[in-house]
Order: C-alpha cells, then sequence, then structure tokens
C-alpha cells in the first residue's frame, strides 16, 4: 500500500514536471505551428542558472526572477531568429533543424563553463520529507504539481479573459486573418515564446533540488515534454497536463514494479504506440481537410 | 532527348567514381585512412538510405541510427553467438531492419512532420535503451568484441579485399538510389510531398510510397550496420544515439537532399569533419551545432542542391508558347475513349447525407447520372457542391445514402480505390506537383498502369524500358492535347493559372477516366480560354467520358450540359435539362432572391 502512494505521489511529481514543459510545447505550438524543439534545453538552462546563482551567493527568491527573465530572452530570441524565419515552409524541417542545432550549443556551451557533471539546488524544501500513508515526500516535489495546476488555472484565464490572451487564441486560429484584423501577429508569436521558455526555466528551477542540475538534463525530458504534448493533442492545454501526469505515474510504476533500467524503453515504446492509437493525440480535434 | 543525357550524364558519374574507388587504395598511404575511406562510404549508404526518405517522401527521420544499431548488433550477436558468416548475417540484419521499416513507416498513414519525428527519435530511443539494458544478448554497455574477420566461405577477407566489398555494397545502393528515383516509384515519392490528395486523385495510395521510401532506406541501413560491426569488430550502445541520428540527417541536408550525389558529399563531409574538429577540443559539439545552424540558414538546399539552383539561374531563359487546343490527337483518342454504353446510369447517388458538426452540407441528395453525358451540379456558394463532388470522389465519407459506380456500391471508399475505378477529378484550387516538370505531373497519373514491379525498376530491365518510354510517348500527346507540349520540361508550379487548370485536365485524363469531375474548371479562366475549356469538354464527352461538372459560369453550363442539377441549403430544387431548369421559379429564387425583391 505504501509503495503504491510512494509511486503515485512521485509521479505526479515528476508528471507536473513533464506537464510544465509539454505546456510550454502546446503554447508555442498554439501560436505558431512550429516550437523550439529543443525546449528541454531551456529547463536545463534554468536548472543552471539557479544554481550558478545561488552559488555565487545570491539568494535564491532573487535569483529566480533574474533566472525565469533570461529564459524569457533566450525564448524570445530563439522564435525570432530560429523559429519564424522557416514558418512558410511546407515541410517543417528548417524550424526543427534550427533550433536543434541551437540546442546543441547552448548544451555544449554549459559542459564547457559550468561543467560536465551535475550540481544540486539547495532548498529548504527538501531538508526534511513528510509522511503521507506511509509514503515518505519532499514538500519540493509536492510542490511542482501545485505550480503546475495553478499556472494551468491562470493560463486559461488569460486565454479567455484578458484582450492579449485572446488575440494569442485568434493568431492560433488564424495568422491571416487575425493580422488583417490589426492584431499584431509578431509580438502575440513572441509572447507565446516568452511565456513558453519562462515555464520551461521554471520547470527547471523546480526539478534542481530533485534531480540536480546538469548540462544534459534537457534533451531526454524535451523530448518526453514533446511526446506526452503531441499524444495529448498538442493545442489542448488541459489535455497535456493530464498526460503529463499520467505518464510521471506511469515511470514510476515501471520503476517499481519491473526496473528502473526499462523505464525509456517502455515509456518510449507506449508513446509510439499511442501515436499509432491517436494520431491526432487523445484530447485532440482531427483538421478538417479542404478543398 | 534531355532524359538522355541526364542517363549519360549517370553513367558518367558511375563510371568516374568506380575508377576513384578502384584506385584509391593505392594512392593511401596507410591502413588507418583507408578504414576511414570505408567508414565514409557506409555512412554513405545510410545516407543515400535516408535521402529516399528525407528527400524524396519528403519526411524526417530522427531514428536512423535506431536502425542502424539493429543492423548492426543482429550482425554482431549472429556472427558471434551462432557462428554466421557475413552473407546470411548481413541479410538477416537487412531483412530485420526492413521490418522495422514498414513499422515505422505506418505512422505516416495519419501524420507526417513533426510528428513523425517524434516517432522515429522515440524509436531510436527504445533501441538505445534496450541496447543498454538487454545485456545478456547486447552486452549492455560494453557492447559485443570479438566479432571474427569478414569472411565469405572460409576465406577471411583482408583489408583491401573489404573496402573493395564496402565500394560495392555502396555503388549497388547508388545504383538503386538513382533508379528508383528516375521511376514511377520516386516520381509517387515526390508527388506524394507536394500534393497529398492530387496523387490520391490518380490512384496513388501515398502510404505505400512512403513505406516503400522507409523500407528502403531502412534494408540499406542494415546492410549498413552489418558492415560497420563486422568493420570496427565491435559494438556499442555509444556509436547509435540520438545524436547520430540528427548526424545521418545533416549528411543528407547538407549535401543537398533529394539530389544525386548530395549523400555522398555529405557524408564525405560530416565523416571527415571530426577530424578536424578534434583541433576544437572541448569545443567540438558547439562547432557541429553551429554547422548544423550555418547549412540551415545559409544553404537550406544543401551544397548540390545550391549548386544546381544557381546552375538554373545562369541559364538562358526561353519562352514558351502554349498551343491550340484542344489539338487533335488519335493516340489520346484511343488512351481515354471509353466503349460506348450511352443511356445508361453511371453514377446512382441514393439519399446521400453529409453532416459537418451540426451542418448538413448535403441533405437526402438522389441522383442519377447518365454514362457519357454531362450533368452540371450548380447553385449558390454553400449549396454542397464542392461536398458532393468530394463525396463521390471518396475524399469525404457521407454520412447516409449510398453512391453506386456502375454495379458496384462504392460508398466509403478510399479516393486512391476509386480512382483507380476510373473516377478522376481536378479541384477548385488547383491541386499541381508544383516542384515537378509538367511532363512529371502527367507521368504521376500513368502510375497505376505500369505492370514492371520494383525489381524490374531497380534493375532497368528491358520491359521496364519499354513501358517508360510508352508512357512518356503517351504523356506527350496528352500535353500536345491540352496544348502545354512546349512547357514538358517547366516546373508546374511556373505555370500561368489557366495552363495549370489545363495540366490538371490532362493529368486526370492519365488514368482512362470513365468519369471526370470537374470542380469549377472555368473559374480564374479569360474569355477565350472559357471557349476552349467548352471546346474540350465537348470533345471528352463524344469520347463517351461522362462528365460531372460543378461551376457558377451559367452560360456555360446551358451550352454545355445535358443535365443540370441545382442545389441549394445541400437539398436539390430542382434536376432535368438545362432549359427546364432556367424557367424553375424555386431556381430564380435561390439565385435571385424572392419574387417581391426582383421586381423591385
Amino acid at each position: 500500500m505504501s509503495a503504491i502512494v510512494q509511486y503515485l505521489l512521485s509521479g505526479i511529481s515528476i508528471g507536473a514536471i513533464y506537464s510544465l514543459i509539454g505546456l510550454g510545447f502546446s503554447i508555442m505550438w498554439s501560436a505558431s505551428r512550429a516550437a523550439n524543439f529543443a525546449h528541454g534545453d531551456v529547463v536545463m538552462l534554468g536548472a543552471v542558472l539557479a544554481v550558478v546563482f545561488v552559488g555565487q551567493g545570491i539568494p535564491l527568491i532573487l535569483s529566480i526572477p533574474i533566472v525565469v527573465l533570461i529564459c524569457i530572452i533566450y525564448g524570445v530570441l530563439i522564435e525570432r531568429f530560429a523559429v519564424t524565419p522557416f514558418l512558410k515552409e511546407v515541410t517543417g524541417i528548417g524550424w526543427m533543424l534550427s533550433t536543434i542545432g541551437i540546442g546543441i550549443m547552448l548544451e555544449s556551451f554549459v559542459t564547457i563553463t559550468f561543467g560536465s557533471f551535475a550540481k544540486p539546488l539547495v532548498t529548504p524544501l527538501i531538508e526534511k520529507p513528510i509522511i503521507i500513508l506511509g509514503a515518505g515526500i519532499y514538500p519540493q516535489e509536492l510542490l511542482i504539481p501545485v505550480f503546475a495546476i495553478t499556472f494551468l488555472l491562470c493560463l486559461e484565464i488569460f486565454y479567455r479573459r484578458t484582450l492579449i490572451g485572446r488575440a494569442i487564441r485568434a493568431v492560433a486560429f488564424n495568422q491571416m486573418a487575425a493580422g488583417l484584423m490589426g492584431i499584431n501577429v509578431k509580438l502575440m508569436t513572441a509572447i507565446s515564446f516568452g511565456i513558453a521558455a519562462a515555464l520551461g526555466g521554471g520547470a527547471g528551477i523546480l526539478i534542481a533540488p530533485i534531480v540536480q542540475a546538469s548540462a544534459t538534463m534537457g534533451l531526454l525530458l524535451g523530448l518526453k515534454g514533446f511526446a506526452i504534448a503531441i499524444i495529448a493533442g498538442i493545442t489542448n492545454a488541459r489535455g497535456v497536463v493530464i498526460m503529463g501526469l499520467l505518464y510521471g505515474i506511469m515511470e514510476k510504476f515501471i520503476e517499481g514494479f519491473i526496473s528502473s533500467a526499462a523505464r525509456e524503453a517502455i515509456g518510449f515504446t507506449v508513446i509510439i504506440f499511442l501515436l499509432f492509437i491517436f494520431p491526432q493525440g487523445i484530447f485532440g480535434k482531427k483538421e478538417m481537410l479542404k478543398v | 532527348m534531355s532524359d538522355r543525357i541526364i542517363k549519360n550524364y549517370f553513367l558518367w558519374l558511375l563510371l568516374g567514381l568506380s575508377i576513384a574507388i578502384i584506385f584509391l587504395p593505392f594512392i593511401l598511404s596507410n591502413d588507418y585512412q583507408l578504414r576511414v575511406w570505408m567508414l565514409l562510404l557506409i555512412y554513405a549508404v545510410v545516407a543515400l538510405g535516408l535521402n529516399l526518405v528525407v528527400g524524396l517522401a519528403g519526411l524526417v527521420s530522427l531514428g536512423q541510427a535506431g536502425l542502424l544499431a539493429i543492423g548492426a548488433y543482429t550482425a554482431s550477436i549472429l556472427a558471434t553467438k551462432f557462428g554466421f558468416e557475413f552473407i546470411p548475417a548481413a541479410l538477416a540484419a537487412m531483412c530485420l531492419t526492413g521490418f522495422f521499416g514498414v513499422i515505422l513507416a505506418y505512422p505516416t498513414l495519419r501524420v507526417r512532420g513533426v510528428y513523425l519525428a517524434v516517432i522515429t527519435i522515440a524509436f531510436g530511443i527504445v533501441v538505445e535503451n534496450i541496447a543498454i539494458e538487454w545485456s545478456s544478448v547486447t552486452g549492455g554497455t560494453t557492447g559485443i568484441s570479438n566479432i571474427p574477420k569478414i569472411a565469405f566461405f572460409g576465406h577471411a577477407l583482408n583489408d583491401v579485399r573489404f573496402y573493395y566489398l564496402i565500394s560495392f555494397i555502396f555503388l549497388i545502393s547508388f545504383i538503386i538510389h538513382y533508379n528508383i528515383r528516375k521511376s514511377r516509384f520516386g516520381r509517387s515519392m515526390r508527388a506524394a510531398t507536394q500534393s497529398e490528395i492530387a496523387v490520391r486523385s490518380v490512384g496513388i495510395n501515398p502510404i505505400s510510397a512512403r513505406t516503400l521510401a522507409f523500407t528502403l532506406a531502412a534494408v540499406l541501413t542494415g546492410i549498413a550496420g552489418a558492415l560497420y560491426a563486422y568493420l570496427n569488430s565491435y559494438v556499442n550502445p555509444d556509436t547509435f544515439r540520438f545524436l547520430d541520428s540528427l548526424r545521418y540527417l545533416l549528411m543528407v541536408i547538407l549535401g543537398g537532399s533529394g539530389t544525386v550525389l548530395g549523400p555522398l558529399l555529405g557524408a564525405a563531409i560530416l565523416t571527415y569533419i571530426p577530424e578536424f574538429f578534434q583541433k576544437f577540443g572541448v569545443w567540438q559539439h558547439f562547432a557541429y551545432g553551429a554547422l548544423l545552424v550555418i547549412v540551415i540558414f545559409i544553404m537550406p538546399l544543401g551544397i548540390v542542391g545550391t549548386i544546381i539552383f544557381w546552375y538554373g539561374k545562369f541559364q538562358p531563359k526561353r519562352l514558351y508558347k502554349s498551343n491550340q487546343w484542344p489539338a487533335l490527337e488519335p493516340l489520346v483518342d484511343t488512351l481515354i475513349k471509353q466503349p460506348i454504353e450511352k443511356s445508361q446510369t453511371c453514377l446512382c447517388v441514393n439519399n446521400l447525407t453529409v453532416r459537418f458538426g451540426g451542418l448538413v452540407a448535403n441533405n437526402n441528395i438522389s441522383e442519377n447520372i447518365q454514362t457519357g453525358s454531362i450533368h452540371a451540379i450548380i447553385g449558390p456558394n454553400g449549396a454542397g457542391k464542392s461536398t458532393f463532388l468530394n463525396c463521390i470522389s471518396g475524399l469525404y465519407k457521407a454520412t447516409d445514402g449510398t453512391i453506386i459506380f456502375g454495379n458496384k456500391n462504392i460508398s466509403g471508399l478510399p479516393m486512391h480505390t476509386l480512382a483507380k475505378m476510373g473516377i478522376a477529378r481536378t479541384f477548385q484550387n488547383t491541386e499541381l506537383f508544383g516542384q515537378m516538370t509538367v511532363l512529371e505531373n502527367v507521368l504521376v497519373g500513368f502510375h497505376t498502369k505500369y505492370k514492371s514491379g520494383l525489381l524490374a525498376t531497380i534493375a532497368r530491365w528491358p520491359t521496364f524500358t519499354k513501358e517508360e518510354n510508352h508512357f512518356h510517348v503517351l504523356a506527350n500527346s496528352l500535353l500536345r492535347y491540352v496544348g502545354l507540349d512546349d512547357y514538358a520540361h517547366e516546373e508546374a508550379r511556373n505555370l500561368p493559372f489557366g495552363h495549370q487548370r489545363r495540366l490538371e485536365i490532362a493529368r486526370a485524363l492519365a488514368i482512362s477516366p470513365k468519369v471526370l469531375l470537374l470542380d469549377e474548371p472555368a473559374a480564374g479562366l479569360t474569355h477565350t480560354e472559357i471557349e476552349d475549356l467548352k471546346r474540350l469538354i465537348n470533345s471528352l464527352s463524344e469520347k463517351n467520358i461522362t462528365i460531372v461538372l460543378v461551376e457558377h459560369h451559367v452560360e456555360m453550363i446551358m451550352a454545355l450540359s445535358n443535365t443540370v442539377t441545382v442545389l441549394d441549403y445541400g437539398i436539390v430544387i430542382a434536376s432535368g435539362a438545362p432549359d427546364e431548369v432556367q424557367e424553375n421559379p424555386m431556381v430564380i429564387e435561390a439565385y435571385f432572391g424572392s419574387k417581391g425583391v426582383t421586381n423591385a
């Protein structure tokens, strides 16, 4: 019993990280039908910068906004220089490869400057675990799903109730028509990539105390986040969050009942099969073909 | 004519490559250099395969390293644990990777682009993790070592002989790659990239084109994997990671995706560059990412693609002239003429209903279309005309009702099946294969009529050559029929709009249709072009082709059609001879509003 509760709780915790990353992909994709394919590296940037700043003696509470701001700038620059120039292409290879290329550059830059080993971020929230139904969990781990769900709610309110949010939805629906109505499409796309990057950086800071920050942590996290967003139906934000949580729980159960070595192999096989069965995503809608 | 020159140029290229390959070992000073060349040629085989997927079928695969790993591990396990020699081990590797190629191609049924990229990445990660974790078979992170020296029937090969073996396999792959590219298979792959609906409208299932590309690529990667294992005499998971998959993709794109020499050039550069990057030390990875970014930004066409692009720019521009159409072409007559079965029912639509959510686009339509007649469908915008046409051609599935064609129930059958049965169509906003030549567009239309299979095509069997020439002649005569013969070697997207419409009709005629569905063929045409179009439609009708015409141009409809059906809000409000329909008060109301308004 306590083992199952343990798997559930830590699954929700890691799943919430996937949700946050997937949500970032969803936000970028909605605005531009493209994304920063190397979004995982933004997560890495957030984690690594937080460790570096705290290591320099800057208090965590002050480091967080600076780190998030740097991530936002990075995200907007990626959008401006690596994604938007390729949006007119039909094949979609251009933005994928340009962002992957920049991701590799960032990763190797961090490896060189930060070091190739992992370092933890020290926060008061991982000092002592809480015991819930016999399962031990750090407050930090509980913070992540709370943050993810709060963010989702704020995002929905932002999309539905604010002028900018509505403008972004209009852009997502039809860029050209939105542009003709006087919406600044470029600005809306930039804002979306900024939000996604803030979210990615935030996810990095949240996870850094638990898994330790390293230059290579982003690749797998990013791929999982993207895969999860796609299985959920990438434009459905709620679906992405639910899917992320479920995937996290599934991973912990695989670790618990089979072996932690089998985690990626089984997890990605499940992803492939789900995409075979639901090519539009489980919560997605089929796009109508018109001739 | 120009085809002949291109063919010769390929033979010269092949000859040059063969000579270079034969004499290379005599120039190289040491064994290490020879091994680098062997590795280069193995990578080139992977890149050639991947070029079929990326350059022709327009799909992104970021899981090639996974396939290479399957090939390499299969060969090594068979060699070390079961004592297989190279030939059976390589064959087994090719079968297994081919199988995975088919599986990877399956999702292209419904997903493409970035979705497929995610599936292939996931596949690569699964393979890598299995190689790491299933240590009883794969040796875990240390991998498999002590792979025996490559041997044939008990005779071990020395390095130079092994080099020649790899070269031989490379040259075979090079030829397969070229021959697929210049055949109906390559054309259908390229066409499916440019317009999926249009390839289906001429009877090609885009999935089979993509599956073929994926499978061939996988088989080539499989043998490359086997060679790789024997060359290194050990395998471990480190060389089959996501970054390696990315490197193979970069080889294709850097060299020039879709080109003949691009994959070889890309493989050569990316095999030699790591040696060069050694100088960068820790910055090696960084330089690699930077190279990717630079290629994408500065040379998205790749090296060979960019050279071809600029070469084309400096070619003297020639002016094309369009000829009188429809022209008399006896060959076309024999191609498209249908046996006389006039005044029978060709298409019988019963209670057809199509709903999109709450919107009823077609409501309970029943209509008989006579063989050899010209049947017009008219109605105000949004009346459901195109939906009706899309249902008959199999693009949409009806919510309810049946469609009988001849004596077969065709409701719910996919578009490419219907096209094979003889239902051809054109599109309201033309759907051409923009980056293929005018001639190639028509040749794609002939795809389903070819009899020579994959092997005959790859081996350039005499039956293949004969058939290819035959369809070239037919395609040219179809182009003369619509007056576009002068444009044969121009890319379709460069054609003026009116000419694009003609080309679409020529392509549809290539399948020798029993029924031709024309979706607003006169839209955007000039007055004289409409007169020509009218003569063309009449001439098609004389050849007993049943024409279903959706059109707004009333004068043209009244002049041409035997029967006119008027739709409004998805229901049939009138159907009959043109002059009857013209007098029908409901039709007048639908077009001009109620009486009170017209009198005002």
